[in-house]
């Protein structure tokens, strides 16, 4: 399991959490399904979305749409293109429900469509990978990303944070498409690299080489950091 | 970094290595110095990482997602399983039989008008605003009406 395992809801605001809070209590009570959400939960929800459930859909969106959101964010780098992105994504997985067998991990599934999307979104050259757009041009914040801790509220740290992110950012536009989407999976979903190699279609050979050639990378970049190497305009 | 060892240490600090090859990695980490640095450099590169702030969608997007639902067209099955719900199917079937009766039972009738038969006068009927442009222009000779439908073609030969 990559490093950085993400629980459901962990990330979302009060008010968005509020509403998924709400989404799954009256979903369980309308469906009758139990309350220990689980992998099963899921394919069920999923299957009645296939039969016209809005319900269900909800749910799953309440669920799972933060998870594809900072997949579409670290993808293309842009949050408005993000946004965009994961509503495409959902409408495409509700207008392809029937396609789902239960036989594959929802999770899996759902990011089998998050990245065929936004790959073929970035090959048709509608959005060209930016990782640059967290911040407004004078520096000023545009609210696209939030530092976690207390730490992050301190000039010093707030400024290390956002050349990181840079940092980071930068590796991730000059990856390629499958070894950012194979390390956004990892390290920003906690994803397996079983389940990685299935969204990806793909091996988990090909996949352990992915996540490592793009660590490597994303190294490279932060050592360049801590050296004081990067170039000025790439700085914060 | 050429040690044939180092493709593996990602997995390894991910945990994702089976059990004998992790093992064979570990031992191997004892000795070489190279892979060592590289396995401290990707430690320390997973720990900054799972330092970055998380990207927080929109409140609006479910909103948005909802939306786009409703604005999507229904499948063909759908609307023939709407129409074909005991609801909608039962009042049309009675109502289409009730005009089928009232046809047969009222009909045009001896005293209908011989016009409305004719579909010359019907066509008329549906186009009446031509006509009256017609008229308005004082176009009541066929040569007029011959000259306005070939009007295009004077303009190609100006």
């Amino acid at each position: 399991m990559c490093a950085r395992g993400v629980r459901h809801g962990e990330t979302v605001s009060t008010e968005a959490r509020a509403v998924q809070r709400d989404g799954v209590r009256n979903f369980l009570r309308v469906t009758g399904l139990k309350s220990t959400v689980d992998v099963d939960s899921d394919a069920q929800a999923m299957l009645k979305v296939a039969a016209g459930d809005r319900r269900a859909f909800a749910w799953l969106f309440d669920r799972y749409h933060a998870s594809v959101a900072r997949f579409a964010f670290r993808f293309v780098g842009d949050r408005e293109r993000a946004e965009e992105l994961t509503q495409d994504i959902f409408v495409k997985l509700y207008r392809n429900a029937k396609a789902y067998q239960p036989t594959a991990r929802f999770k899996t599934f759902l990011f089998r469509v998050a990245t065929n999307h936004c790959l073929n979104e970035v090959r048709r050259g509608e959005y060209r990978v930016a990782h640059t757009s967290t911040e407004a041009p004078d520096g000023e914040e545009t609210g696209g990303v939030e530092m976690a801790g207390p730490d992050g509220d301190r000039p010093d740290q707030a400024l290390a944070g956002r050349e990181l992110e840079q940092a980071v950012g930068d590796a991730l536009r000059d990856m390629s498409d499958r070894e950012r989407a194979a390390f956004t999976m990892c390290r920003f979903e906690g994803m397996a690299y079983r389940d990685i190699a299935e969204a990806l279609e793909a091996s988990e050979s090909a996949v352990k080489s992915l996540i490592h050639r793009a660590t490597l990378a994303v190294a490279r970049r932060i050592e360049e950091l801590q050296a004081g190497t990067v170039p000025a305009r790439s700085r914060a | 970094m050429s040690c044939h060892f180092e493709e593996d240490l990602t997995a390894y600090v991910d945990g994702e290595l089976p059990a004998a090859r992790r093992e064979q990695v570990a031992s191997h980490l004892g000795g070489c110095t190279g892979c060592r640095a590289t396995e401290a450099l990707l430690r320390h590169t997973v720990a900054r990482v799972a330092e970055l702030p998380d990207f927080v969608p929109s409140v609006d997007t479910r909103r948005a997602v909802l939306a786009k639902l409703d604005a999507l067209p229904m499948p063909w099955w759908e609307r023939l399983r709407t129409l074909l719900r005991p609801a909608v199917l039962v009042p049309s079937a009675g109502l289409a039989v009730a005009v089928g009766l009232a046809l047969v039972v009222v009909g045009p009738g001896p005293e209908a008008p011989e016009e409305l038969e004719d579909p010359a006068v019907m066509e008329l009927a549906a186009n009446l605003e031509l006509v009256e442009d017609y008229e308005l222009l004082g176009l009541d000779s066929p040569e007029d009406l011959e000259v306005v439908a070939s009007l295009h073609e004077l303009e190609v030969a100006q």
